[in-house]
């Protein structure tokens, strides 16, 4: 039985795109992939302008333990390596490469041998070769969270609970490929060295569960844990609680309390790199949001232009005014649509001015809404305020740095009040503060340990 | 080079519940229906004055305070309505009509406009407003209209309230009785004579999740047991508790006063203490003040604690337990001592 967690809540959850089967969309002329699709270090470019690519060939790599390299998702020809628009909103280095509409394939990654797949450090190799990253959208390296988890936690729980409205990737990928899925998550228990390992699913997708069930989960060592439906279910803190009843305590980790908690499609995404010898060069995407006609699930290349996805996707029949990256409620808004896809983006959402609820002159009403959703357990009425005031002390009494910016707050709030946003920007000024003062204190002891030596 | 046309950008996150403080306050507004249709069944023209007066005026003094002050004009969120609609509930029939413009103005201007306006007020408006009017004007604030339901059975056209025979020292006339009092043939206040209507309009409330259950129930539980246990001579037990649930403005006040969003706790636990407050200094008030009816300056005063039960009730955050506060607690305590000893030797 899962474990309950305080607070969350109940958006409309829209996942329309889950009753049709996941459609392959044509590749673009011309690929645009950022060379970083990760949190760590940035890659270096291993190709030249002019290079013939195949797909799948290593384009981008750095030695850094946190960093992920990058492959080719087309086959073509290398067009310009240049900085170009993220999604995320940066000008970041970039190769593009002119589609040859082949997709001739790269032989530099094998499938796995037999005694490889049964052999951690083999698969986490392997993981780290593939360039495969959290999928759920925080896009930490894979191979890196394994290798530090490994031997540390005793349970590790694989991310199935899709909390977020609208996306339905995951959720499609139980359904069509159960038993690939299973075999990846097998993988990611056996590079931890640990005989079982739990898997997570939000009730809201008892086909999966039922399929999956179907499918001897226990052969692969996997429990499966039906989970409330409730956002946001699937965050790390909120996983962890709800499989072990585990906190994780503020500021820290889920390694902190022995868990380890790895997103469903990365699961899929280390199977084609075992089993196929297929770096992460795709995945799959929830289109929707009102300016379609209709949300789909879109198996798309990274670095393909969002604009080419969207015409994928049917075009817009509305005019469209935000372009969301990820689920509605943590995702972040992407300004530019000529940006190449990357593979955090679980979704690509486009709203028009109706959705749009923001408000000019936002006014709290009081009426605790935001201190009953907080999953946190914090009050998000007062840390506004405070906040707002800049009084760093009261800020730090009432624990802003304990948010993880789930959305619950300002989503529930009449008054339309920018909750989570002015708690990034109050977690942004109390680092600075500490950073600061870290500064300061080297100072002072520099200027000391000068003085002493003066003396001497 | 050609403009780029580029996407709008908000924080996360993206979607937002659709409920916003004007529908919130359009709930009320329904909420209250019931009660107030009640009144104007029971007070006709009296009571439509009164609604008609404090309404305006509420809605007047927000556009008016706002014009002059050049600040966002907010009488489209119709919390101003609201006010006027629980100002109205709080009012006898037979108020002359410029009472509820004096109440109003107090309501608005001084208790929320002064304060920064809706969300920043301490006091709840209707109350404050109900309450400086019986400081000025006691005599309107205490003649009670006989209900239609009661015309020809009681001679002239006023009457005393069963709160007041409840705790007066004469019998409690045959004509009121548990049922008359829950439907509203008795006389009082616009808004609270029928428990059963302020009830429904509670439900609607609960339903729509505009408030919780934890103040009205923490509020009316407190106050049944105390009058359960302090009971009174010549009654049964229950038959007064029931009776004394039912006089007065307890239900609407703990229902529609007390869960003021702006004047009341935030925190799960401090609701459920202030509404126990509420509760306490009722029956304190009916037994022991010289007033019969305790509900508003309970109120009133629980709203001044508010902010400080908040402050007192706030809750472990997630991932820290009662030991680690128990070791955050003594580690605190072991530093104070040090820096203590330090600064003694």
């Amino acid at each position: 039985m899962p474990y309950k967690y305080y607070g969350g809540v109940h958006p409309d959850y829209a996942k329309t795109a889950s009753k049709s089967p996941v459609r392959t969309i044509a590749p673009p002329k011309e690929v645009v992939i950022p060379l970083i699709q990760h949190i760590g270090v940035p890659n270096k470019p291993t190709v030249s302008v002019g290079d013939v690519v195949k797909m799948g060939q290593l384009i981008g790599y750095d030695e850094a333990p946190v960093s992920a390299p990058v492959h080719a998702s087309v086959s073509g020809v290398v067009k310009a390596i240049e900085p170009r628009r993220h999604m995320l909103g940066d000008m970041i280095l970039s190769v593009v490469i002119e589609n040859d509409f082949k997709d001739t394939p790269c032989e530099d990654l094998v499938p796995l041998t037999e005694e490889q797949l049964n052999d951690p450090e083999a698969i986490i190799k392997r993981i780290r070769e593939a360039g495969v990253v959290g999928m759920g959208g925080a896009m930490f390296p894979t191979a890196f969270k394994i290798a530090g988890a490994r031997g540390k936690v005793d349970t590790v729980i694989i991310n199935g609970a899709e909390c977020e409205p609208y996306l339905s990737g995951d959720h499609r990928t139980m359904l069509e490929h159960p038993v690939e899925l299973m075999k990846g998550i097998e993988l990611i228990r056996k590079a931890h060295g640990l005989e079982k390992i739990l898997y997570g699913i939000e009730k809201n997708k008892q086909d999966a569960i039922d399929l999956l069930n179907s499918l001897e989960p226990e052969k692969y060592g996997i429990t499966i844990v039906p989970e409330e439906v409730k956002y946001p279910q699937g965050a790390e803190k909120m996983q962890v609680k709800a499989n072990t009843n585990r906190e994780v305590k503020p500021g820290g980790i889920p390694s902190g309390v022995g868990c380890n908690v790895v997103s469903t499609y990365t699961a899929y995404t280390i199977y084609r790199a075992c089993y196929e010898g297929m770096p992460s060069i795709e995945r799959v995407v929830t289109v929707g949001g009102d300016c379609f006609e209709k949300a789909s699930n879109l198996l798309v290349r990274f670095g393909t232009p969002l604009s080419h996805i969207f015409a994928e996707a049917g075009g817009f029949v509305k005019e469209p005014e935000r372009i969301c990256m990820g689920g509605p409620m943590m995702g972040i808004c992407v300004a530019d649509d000529s940006a190449g896809s990357v593979k955090g983006a679980s979704g690509l959402l486009v709203f028009s001015a109706d959705e749009n609820r923001e408000k000019e002159e936002p006014v709290c009403i009081r009426c605790g809404n935001c201190v009953l959703h907080c999953p946190m357990k914090l009050e998000p009425v007062f840390m506004y305020m405070y906040v707002k005031q800049q009084d760093f002390r009261k800020m730090e009494q009432y624990h802003v740095m304990d948010c993880f910016e789930c959305g619950s707050c300002s989503y529930g709030c009449p008054g339309r009040l920018p909750l989570t946003h002015t708690f990034k920007q109050g977690k942004a000024m109390l680092n600075a503060k500490k950073a600061a003062e870290k500064l300061r204190a080297q100072a002072a002891q520099k200027a000391a340990k000068a003085g002493k030596e003066a003396k001497a | 080079m050609e403009e780029k046309r580029l996407y709008k950008v908000t924080s996360n996150p993206i979607v937002r519940v659709k409920r916003d403080t004007r529908s919130i306050m359009l709930d009320v507004i329904i909420a209250l229906l019931p009660a107030i249709g009640m009144g104007i069944w029971m007070f006709g023209t009296g009571a439509v004055i009164v609604l008609a007066s404090s309404v305006i005026s509420c809605v007047f003094f927000e556009w008016a305070y706002e014009k002059l002050m050049k600040k966002t004009n907010t009488v489209g969120d119709l919390s101003a309505v609201v006010t006027g609609l629980l100002l109205t509930c709080v009012l006898p029939a037979s108020s002359p009509w410029w009472m509820p413009v004096i109440g109003a103005f107090f309501a608005i201007i001084v208790v929320k406009q002064l304060y920064g306006g809706i969300g920043k007020n301490f006091l709840n408006p209707a109350l404050a407003g109900r309450a400086f009017l019986t400081a000025g004007y006691a005599a309107f604030m205490t003649r009670w209209m006989v209900p239609s339901a009661l015309a020809g059975v009681v001679d002239g056209t006023t009457m005393a309230t069963p709160l007041a025979s409840l705790y007066g020292s004469d019998a409690l006339p045959a004509y009121y009785n548990l049922k008359s009092m829950l439907i509203g043939y008795i006389p009082g206040c616009i808004g609270e004579i029928s428990t059963i209507a302020v009830l429904l309009g509670a439900c609607y409330l609960l339903i729509r999740k505009v408030i919780t259950w934890r103040i009205p129930l923490a509020y009316l539980g407190t106050f049944a047991v105390l009058t359960f246990a302090l009971g009174k001579e010549g009654y049964d037990s229950l038959n007064w508790t029931l009776l004394n649930l039912a006089s007065g403005g307890l239900v609407l006040a703990a229902f529609f006063m007390a869960t003021d969003y702006s004047s009341s706790p935030v925190t799960p636990k401090g609701q459920l203490i202030y509404g126990v407050g509420c509760g306490l200094i009722t029956v304190l008030i009916r037994y022991y003040g010289g007033y019969p009816e305790g509900a508003t300056y309970a109120i009133l005063i629980m709203n001044t604690c508010a902010w400080a039960i908040d402050a007192l009730t706030r809750r472990r955050q997630f991932g820290v337990s009662a030991a680690d506060v128990k070791e955050e607690k003594a580690k605190l305590a072991a530093e104070k001592k040090k820096a203590k000893e330090g600064a003694a030797s």
